[in-house]
């Protein structure tokens, strides 16, 4: 049987071959358009992560809201998820959701700061020791966050701040501040209608970079950024005071601590280190730098002795009680720092899916509070296995004294880079002569080897004082932190930090 | 003025539907949810309040757009109306742009709808109403129209059912435009091809996915007006393009 042929309308058929070719024409200007709209969204989704790498960590329910083209949103409950777990006290069940959170969002920058907070402050022993194992992952976090995000200054000054705070780092935490600083054109101008426009940074960067270059023994440098943050005070109010705002009480407050900040650091120089006679502080006669003790009439001030006599006891496994003197005024601290005998300074950590720590990795950092020239300190590891799993062979422990983490009315005795401490035991004085430890040379000699800072030439950015530090390293076995074999001076090797 | 005609029949009667009010209500619902947030911080409330409000309306205007430019033509054909249509002196081109037309304006009054509740939300929480959240409402919108357009070109030989995944399949596989276009420099010959096909030639829904930038003042779109005008552009051309095989298509179909 002949199949009917349906015939079309001769207007549909006269048409067809006009709309064909309109739809070619328009598809062929979609898809230039399509080209000349793909670099644009490129830029805007270039630190997105594809979903395939996102979805691992999610929920059926969060899976939907990304596939559709709602990263943000998912993001945003995620985050409403980790404030509740936060209040609910369930730290681990947040590091996850922090993950999947920045890799949806990657200009999340307030997941990022928080986040990062998170790893290095909440994970605790049952002492409130951070375990700081979470510390690399933190930073890479941070890291992270300053690629995906160089024009937001909060995730640099975190980064900043950590390593002021929280490792001591002040080489790294001057680069970061410094970053901040500079802003993402280099040249200290921030984006039009960020917080801090016209400036890049919030002026708590400037503040803490003087106090960073303090805690370096970089005076000079410390000086030069408390002016610089006078200045731009004395230019905000300026600009508040033409264009007849109240005066604004926080910025008069900062320009005062910035004005003591500075007159308190010249204070400091001259009493610490210029040759004057200091009345009951440094009574010597003749005048002699404030960090050197007079130890006789004509004799030249000396260094102080600390006599830095330091045992480790073994109580039980995983407990050591670590106790001994150290002749210094109350309020200074001796660090102890016990790890694997080669736990990696800065771990590289893979976070690209989660921030899993090895759990075979063994960090311990406290400190010691002196009183009346004694320390004494029961370190107990054994309730948190978790933490101090002692899987290794061999381990470090290292005890020690470091100027420039200490107290300012320490400082006032030892000077900012230890040049006023020693010991007997010159085994125990560690001058830590790495390069990006420097400090500016206040005072002749101490170990430093170069020109001498006259107290007037600002700045001065030669920086050749080593930080003398009084340190004790023993190189242990695990038999003997689980306490079958006792820990002596026998155990102690050469410091190398 | 056939089109209008039909056009404003169309809103009648998707108006009527309660599905559609539905949806509404769960995005209006959502947004008004925002401020619930406040208990975060500044920054992190602000920054879920617009995150939400903006999927709030892109998901409602979704499911919205969807449902009611899956039954346009269908339903006429069913119901056996479209023969009391096409015997008046109507062309079936006119038909088919008047249902789009129909469809545009529903999907119009809900994004409109839900926009101003979402910019009253953001007034209310932050005491001012940054321009760019009329950007990102008037790109869901233009988003929208370009699915309507993909909804009622599917619906001139498809039934609802099949429609109502077609669609929301090539949105999703068009919200994926970063993968996609990573494709067309694959080293795999294969890839590459499909990836440049995907990407070039079905409609990329992606484009028009800024919210980050929206969300993040920080975030600085290159040129954001042009950029924004080419996605308009973008949008119109490939609704046209849908709109004229749809009626390529309808002009053959037995009804």
């Amino acid at each position: 049987m002949q199949k009917a042929i349906k015939k079309l309308p001769a207007s549909v058929q006269k048409r067809t071959a006009p709309m064909a070719a309109l739809v070619v024409a328009l598809l062929g200007a979609g898809a230039f358009l399509q080209a000349k709209i793909d670099p644009v969204a490129r830029k805007i989704h270039q630190s997105e992560q594809s979903i395939d790498q996102v979805s691992g960590g999610l929920n059926n329910e969060f899976m939907l809201l990304p596939l559709l083209g709602f990263r943000e949103a998912a993001a945003g409950l995620l985050w409403v998820r980790c404030d509740e777990f936060f209040h609910s006290g369930d730290y681990d069940a947040i590091l996850p959701l922090v993950r999947v959170i920045t890799l949806l969002d990657p200009h999340a920058e307030n997941v990022f700061v928080t986040g990062a907070w998170h790893l290095s402050y909440n994970f605790t022993d049952s002492n409130e020791r951070s375990d700081r194992r979470y510390i690399a992952p933190s930073q890479a976090l941070l890291d992270e966050g300053i690629r995906n995000n160089p024009a937001i200054p909060d995730i640099k000054f975190e980064k900043g701040w950590q390593n002021f705070d929280k490792t001591k780092n002040y080489t790294e935490a001057e680069s970061a501040l410094k970053d901040c600083i500079s802003g993402p054109f280099h040249n200290e101008k921030g984006v039009k209608g960020s917080d801090d426009f016209p400036f890049a940074c919030p002026l708590k960067t400037l503040h803490l970079l003087a106090h960073t270059y303090e805690k370096q023994g970089r005076i000079p440098e410390a000086l030069e950024e408390w002016r610089k943050a006078r200045e731009r005070t004395e230019s905000v109010m300026k600009e508040d005071e033409k264009n007849n705002k109240p005066l604004n009480y926080s910025n008069k407050q900062m320009w005062f601590a910035e004005v003591h900040n500075y007159d308190e650091d010249l204070q400091r120089y001259h009493n610490r280190y210029t040759t004057v006679k200091h009345d009951s502080i440094n009574p010597s006669n003749p005048p002699q730098p404030g960090v050197l003790w007079p130890t006789g009439p004509g004799v030249a001030n000396q260094p102080w002795d600390v006599v830095f006599t330091p045992t480790i006891e073994v109580k039980r496994p995983k407990v050591l009680r670590i106790s001994g003197r150290f002749n210094s005024a109350d309020g200074a601290r001796v660090d102890v720092r016990i790890t694997d005998w080669n736990y990696p300074e800065r771990p590289l950590v893979d976070i690209k899916n989660s921030f899993k720590v090895d759990m075979s990795q063994t960090i311990l950092v406290d400190s010691m509070a002196v009183r009346k020239g004694a320390f004494d300190r029961e370190l107990d590891m054994s309730k948190d296995p978790k933490m101090y799993s002692f899987s290794q062979p061999e381990y470090k422990i290292v005890l020690s004294y470091n100027p420039r983490t200490t107290s300012p009315h320490l400082t006032d005795r030892f000077g900012w880079s230890g040049e006023g401490i020693t010991d007997g035991n010159k085994g125990h004085v560690y001058l830590d002569a790495r390069e990006p430890l420097l400090g500016t040379a206040l005072i002749a000699g101490q170990g430093a080897t170069g020109p001498i800072w006259d107290g007037v030439t600002i700045p001065w950015a030669e920086h050749t004082q080593p930080v003398r530090m009084i340190a004790v390293t023993y190189r242990v076995s695990r038999a003997q932190m689980m306490g079958e074999k006792p820990i002596t001076d026998a155990d102690m090797v050469p410091t190398k930090l | 003025m056939v089109p209008l005609a039909i056009a404003r029949q169309t809103v009648r009667e998707a108006l009527r539907r309660r599905v559609m009010w539905i949806f509404l209500i769960c995005g209006v619902f959502l947004i008004a949810l925002g401020p619930v947030f406040g208990f975060l911080s500044p920054k992190d409330s602000q920054t879920v309040l617009r995150s939400l409000g903006l999927a709030a309306i892109l998901l409602a205007g979704l499911f919205i757009t969807i449902v009611t430019c899956i039954y346009l033509i269908p339903v006429e054909i069913e119901r056996r109306t479209i023969y009391t249509i096409l015997s008046k002196p109507v062309q079936r081109f006119e038909f088919v742009l008047g249902k789009f037309l129909g469809g545009f304006a529903v999907v119009f009054i809900n994004i409109a709808a839900m926009g101003v509740v979402f910019l009253m939300m953001i007034r209310f929480q932050e005491g001012k109403v940054p321009v760019d959240m009329f950007k990102g409402v008037y790109l869901t919108f233009f988003q929208m129209l370009l699915l309507a357009a993909l909804t009622i070109f599917f619906s001139t030989f498809a039934t609802p059912v099949l429609n109502f995944f077609m669609s929301f399949g090539i949105f999703i596989v068009g919200n994926l435009g970063s993968v996609t276009d990573s494709l067309t420099t694959s080293r795999n010959g294969t890839a590459r091809l499909a990836g440049t096909i995907i990407h070039y030639l079905l409609p990329n829904f992606s484009n028009f996915n800024i919210q980050n930038t929206l969300i993040h003042p920080a975030q600085e779109i290159t040129n954001p007006d042009v950029f924004i005008r080419q996605n308009i552009l973008y949008a119109l051309i490939y609704s046209a393009v849908l709109l004229i095989l749809a009626v390529i298509i309808f002009d053959r179909r037995e009804v």
